[in-house]
């Protein structure tokens, strides 16, 4: 039988907002939502891409020009990279096995285990790819804390079966009103909410976020619902994510251009009084 | 901050009255025309003194500020010494002097007059007593000075000080301020304050029993080290920031107890409360080092001042014992200006006499023995040889040296073991120790080349011999597809072993070839991972290396990575330059790494790269410097410098204003690995 294999877009090694200690942060590739605010462009596809990076292009063309040789059209192949004279072409998303991943994290798990951390894999959403996931998350076990990032986005039977495989969970809340989640996520809301109540009785350690984005999520009736449905679900804590700038700074990367319809320059409002009506702690990253 | 501390940190941060200083010229070679080293010394001495004024600035407790920027100049004719050179770079025993105060001084040299002498001890301490005497007389002319515009504390201080002992830290400090202020008039640059918390903790318990508070000695420290940085704009130094005023701190005694005492905790605090460049601090760990010291160091470093540095005593003392220094000096080892270790209040030596260019030495056997070697192994062969051979240019180099690189100091020898005591300047040997230290720079460049021969000359076949050496003949015009899969191959700092066993093997060729060597003057020589300016300088000379840097492209600092190598991230950075025995390789240099501000965003954060910082040191790293960085903000400082004047960077082993420092040194820092979340 073919081995299990997983598209990583990007291994962080000293990632210190992903749970306990330092944690190595692995990006696994694709994501079936679309937040207008994501900050990782690049691992919303499921399939490898090659990128180049703007800073310090020459605009040369030679990339492009070696597509047009290939493909026939003027587009960035996997042979650009060696024709860049800056070096700034490179693959994005690389398969790999579970085993191969697995090896490449136990070189650095003494010190992650030394700080009281681990590994945590993000995304994208890394339940896309629940079975590789889960590949990893076992051969992991024992081995060091094993957290996952993610939206809750994906059934409850593949939730359930990765749940019981880690140790520590990161779930993000962003939005109460299904039809507003539709629109800004690119999704329904029904299953993350499930999956959160699912998590919040599992007595697993977790921790709820929220990236708060300037008039979309910060609104008082959004922040109330959210609070309520927390606290329905006996949850009393909450980690806040301000809305940060630079989340566009990555589509140049891809070609693509970013296009948020809110303004980034609003400084979001976390509402603080409104958590501690319902008993939730706040703290903003 | 208490509010007196405030007055004279916001009269420091204006910077107005360094206008107002003297830029006259005072020239001094009709006097030194034809005369002898020492006299020339004393002649240097009296002529600044006589233009020096006295400055007490409102608030200032400490005085010996400078009304005059520029040190006497000279230019003899005949091809004699100029003003312009220095003994320095060593740390000196301020203990000794501050439990002795200057009077004691003489009066040793005078009983020793009395004595059969030599007639180079007769000079010797002629010299010294007429040093020091026009040292009290310019003390005296402060202490009436402090007494005519009322300054009550520094006047009753200088009725103690310098001619008896201290009697409490705040005469200490002050007798620290001036041995420091007159050896800056002698361009003796560059000498450390070492292990402040060690001399001057019987000071800090004095005071203590007296009554004085915690509080009340951290303003007496805050005052102090404001004091230091207010000159240091015309402290001799390759750049603004690198004039020597650093310090040691903890660290363990020869039983392996620690000696981070409360002063040292103190001395952190002044520092994080201040945020100035100077003094710099180093922090010596070792495996027993609590975890609340990284994360309380880790404070200091979140500030942005590019330190503590810290010093892993587990690796550094077995290695300089290794060197042949005695056990109980080692234990007391500090760091020069930069990041050398030395050996304080006994030791004249000069740790970074030259630079070890490793790709260039590298480059050349590649150069000259590429096409003849058959294997990699017989490449390696090669390279060894080289390096070796090299080694030995440069010892021979300086095996005559020793006069052109330490020149008269007697006013620096009285405060060094041994020279007053034998009637023996520092330059003829009065030290007990007098060894050599060369820096090894590009040492991950080196290692780097080589990999990539090795994988795609030698494994993979996919580059032959020729192209290779064209492309870096012709430094890879035309060559973009060679460079990028040289550029590509595997780099120090990934943690693997392909290219890491590598660069130990350079490293093994190199000390084990110089370490212990004779230097001529009875010292030894010590390899070591730094480079200093030189991971530009050298890197100037350098033509275009297999691992795909370009002609004249920097070099990493120090021992660190190469500046274009893509990197995994910190933890295999510190692994990959952890895998040598780094015992054998001890002349100093650390690991640099940048860390984004934004990584310190709450306490959490700042835990974690304490346990960064803590799993260096537990792997058997030397030495560290890590730094918190935000680009933007550099950028944004190099197109409004004018918005900046206070941010402060470290930039090889010490720290400097970042609007101060030259553009290639403002776009290296840039350029510096750098990660964030």
């Amino acid at each position: 039988m073919a081995k299990i294999t997983g598209n990583v877009f990007s291994i962080e090694e000293f990632s210190t907002f992903d749970g306990p200690g330092i944690r190595e942060t692995v990006f696994l590739k694709g994501c079936p939502l679309k937040c207008m605010w994501c900050h990782n462009p690049e691992g919303q596809s499921f399939e490898s891409m090659v990128v180049r990076s703007p800073n310090g292009c020459l605009n040369c063309g030679a990339c492009l020009k070696k597509g047009e040789e290939i493909t026939g059209k003027s587009c960035l192949v996997k042979e650009s990279i060696a024709v860049c004279p800056r070096n700034l072409v490179r693959i994005c998303g690389e398969v790999k096995t579970a085993e191969e991943l697995v090896s490449i994290i136990s070189k650095n798990i003494t010190i992650l285990n030394a700080s009281g951390g681990g590994v945590t894999f993000s995304g994208g959403e890394p339940l896309s790819q629940h079975k590789f996931l889960l590949e990893c998350l076992k051969l992991l076990k024992d081995k060091t804390n094993r957290a996952i990032q993610t939206t809750g986005y994906t059934s409850e039977s593949v939730f359930r079966e990765v749940l019981s495989e880690c140790d520590f969970v990161l779930y993000d809340l962003k939005l109460m009103d299904n039809d507003k989640h539709k629109y800004y996520v690119g999704g329904s809301n029904e299953n993350i909410l499930r999956n959160y109540s699912i998590l919040a009785s599992s007595g697993k350690d977790f921790i709820t976020r929220i990236p708060l984005i300037p008039t979309v999520n910060d609104t008082a009736e959004n922040i109330e619902a959210t609070a309520k449905f927390m606290n329905k679900n006996k949850v009393s804590k909450v980690e806040i994510l301000p809305y940060n700038k630079m989340a566009g700074g990555k589509y140049k990367l891809i070609g693509k251009e970013y296009k948020p319809e809110f303004d980034g320059n609003i400084e979001p409002n976390p509402h603080k009084d409104i958590f501690e009506k319902y008993g939730i702690e706040v703290k903003v990253l | 901050m208490r509010e007196n501390v405030k007055k004279m940190y916001d009269f420091l941060l204006e910077r107005s009255f360094r206008e107002r200083r003297s830029d006259k010229i005072i020239d001094i070679t009709d006097l030194v025309e034809g005369k002898s080293e020492y006299e020339t010394q004393v002649i240097r001495l009296r002529e600044m003194l006589k233009n020096e004024g006295t400055l007490i600035y409102d608030g200032d407790i400490f005085g010996f500020n400078r009304t005059i920027k520029n040190l006497p100049k000279y230019n003899c004719k005949d091809g004699k010494k100029s003003h312009t050179d220095s003994t320095g770079n060593i740390t000196v025993n301020f203990k000794g002097a501050i439990e002795k105060g200057f009077d004691s001084i003489i009066d040793f040299c005078k009983e020793k007059l009395n004595t059969e002498l030599a007639e180079s001890s007769v000079n010797y301490y002629n010299t010294v007593i007429e040093m020091l005497t026009i040292v009290l007389d310019f003390c005296d002319r402060y202490r009436d000075y402090a007494k005519s515009v009322g300054n009550e504390t520094l006047y009753n201080a200088l009725c103690q000080i310098p001619h008896g002992k201290a009697t409490c830290l705040y005469e200490a400090c002050l007798l620290q301020k001036i041995i420091l202020y007159m050896q800056r008039l002698l361009a003796h640059s560059h000498t450390t304050l070492g292990r402040f918390d060690q001399y001057m903790y019987d000071y800090y318990k004095m005071d203590k029993e007296k009554g004085l508070s915690d509080e009340d000695l951290l303003e007496i420290i805050e005052l102090y080290f404001i004091s230091l940085n207010l000159d240091t704009d015309i402290y001799h130094g390759v750049q603004q920031g690198d004039n020597g005023q650093s310090m040691v701190l903890g660290g363990f005694d020869l039983e392996g107890n620690s000696m981070f005492n409360e002063l040292s905790k103190l001395v952190m605090e002044a520092s994080l409360e201040l945020t100035l460049i100077d003094p710099k601090i180093n922090l010596r760990v070792g495996k027993n080092t609590p975890d609340w010291l990284y994360e309380y160091a880790t404070k200091l470093t979140k500030k942005g001042l590019g330190f503590p540095q810290y010093c892993n005593d587990d690796i550094v003392v077995p290695g300089l014992t290794k060197l042949g220094y005695k056990k109980e000096d080692v234990v007391n080892y500090t760091v020069a200006a930069c990041w050398e270790y030395i050996i304080p209040n006994c030791s004249m030596d000069v740790p970074n006499i030259d630079t070890f260019n490793f790709p260039l030495v590298v480059n050349n056997a590649l150069h000259a023995h590429l096409k003849e070697a058959e294997s990699f192994e017989a490449l390696m062969e090669f390279v060894d040889k080289e390096i070796r051979q090299e080694v030995n240019v440069i010892i021979e180099r300086h095996k005559s040296n020793w006069h052109n690189r330490v020149y008269a100091a007697p006013l620096l020898s009285i405060f060094v073991d041994g020279c007053i005591e034998q009637g023996k300047d520092l330059s003829e040997f009065g030290a007990k120790y007098n060894c050599f230290g060369c820096h090894g720079a590009g040492i991950a460049n080196g290692a780097d080349a080589l990999a990539a021969v090795k994988k795609l000359v030698y494994e993979n076949k996919e580059i032959t011999k020729d192209e290779l050496l064209n492309a870096l003949n012709s430094n890879f015009e035309g060559c973009e597809e060679l460079r990028n899969k040289l550029l590509n191959c595997s780099k120090m700092g990934n943690n693997d072993d392909y290219v890491d066993e590598l660069g130990s093997k350079i490293m093994e060729s190199f000390s084990s070839e110089m370490n212990g060597r004779d230097n001529g003057y009875g010292g030894f020589w010590r390899a070591g991972t730094g480079s200093a300016m030189e991971y530009i300088w050298s890197a100037r000379k350098c033509p275009a290396t297999a691992d795909g840097k370009k002609a004249g492209e920097a070099y990493g600092s120090s021992f660190s990575p190469a500046i274009t190598t893509k990197l995994n991230g910190p933890l295999s950075v510190i692994q990959s330059f952890t895998k040598f025995d780094m015992t054998k390789i001890i002349n100093g240099g650390p690991l640099t790494m940048e860390v984004h501000d934004t990584v310190f965003r709450n306490e959490e954060g700042e835990k974690k790269v304490a346990a960064l910082v803590k799993a260096f040191v537990h792997l058997g790293g030397h030495q560290l410097q890590i730094n918190s960085i935000n680009r933007e903000r550099l950028l944004d400082a190099q197109k409004h410098p004018e918005n900046y004047p206070n941010l402060v960077v470290r930039v090889w082993g010490w720290s400097g204003y970042f609007c101060e420092l030259d553009l290639e040194y403002q776009n290296h820092v840039i350029r510096r690995t750098e990660f964030s979340v």
